[in-house]
């Protein structure tokens, strides 16, 4: 990778979590086109990079944003609402990971993977009010990255 | 990662499944790693992955260690 792919990459990867963060949805490739004035093609190798430097994962086949972790481009069943935002996590860390990352207070509205019980969660003020409960990681560490959207 | 109404349920969910259990953490645990992981700003030019050096330091820093936990 060169200089010019690093800065591209840089510009990519900081647009698509700029529009995650204030908007919600992950941006599409023609829409970072756009945005960034560049040809579509650089953006989709750009993302193509970024992909397989794990700064985001992509969807399988249309190749636009999956996962700008810890959100997730399509909604699953990890909902995060904050200052009249709804996000999406692509799992329970992740849920909790998006009120780390926007500094906000959220409601994360999830259900028991087993039985599907409706769990609400809160964080306020940097703290998440106590809440019975048991997070499972299911994939070792050392395993994590060998599918990621299954993790 | 997913969230379980308890241990029980958790088993449920394994067997199920026909996994392995993996490794349980409180909610305020996994709340404790999310906000270290992600403390970075990922908008920032300077962000980067950490290496798994430091992977495995933030894990140890949050007492997760042992074969489930390590990265190599």
């Amino acid at each position: 990778m060169d200089g010019d792919d690093d800065d591209l990459d840089f510009r990519v990867r900081a647009a698509v979590y700029d529009g995650v963060m204030t908007g919600g949805a992950a941006p599409l490739v023609d829409e970072l086109a756009a945005q960034l004035g560049l040809a579509r093609e650089r953006v989709a190798a750009a993302l193509e990079r970024l992909a397989a430097g794990r700064a985001l994962v992509l969807q399988r086949d249309s190749r636009e944003v999956l996962m700008a972790n810890p959100f997730s481009a399509v909604p699953t069943p990890f909902a995060v609402r904050a200052a009249g935002k709804l996000y999406y996590g692509n799992c329970i860390w992740d849920a909790f990971g998006i009120p780390a990352v926007l500094g906000a207070d959220v409601r994360i509205d999830c259900s028991c993977g087993c039985c599907g019980e409706a769990m609400s969660l809160a964080v306020t003020g940097d703290a998440l009010e106590p809440i019975d409960g048991v997070v499972h990681f299911a994939i070792p560490a050392h395993r994590w990255w060998d599918d990621i959207v299954f993790n | 990662m997913l969230l379980f109404r308890s241990e029980e349920h958790v088993e449920r969910w394994c067997r199920a499944w026909s996994l392995p259990r993996g490794a349980t953490l409180s909610p305020e645990s996994a709340w404790q790693l999310a906000r270290v992981w992600y403390s970075a700003d990922r908008r920032a030019r300077a962000w980067r992955r950490r290496t798994v050096d430091e992977t495995e330091a933030l894990l140890a820093g949050l007492g997760l260690t042992g074969p489930f936990w390590a990265l190599r």
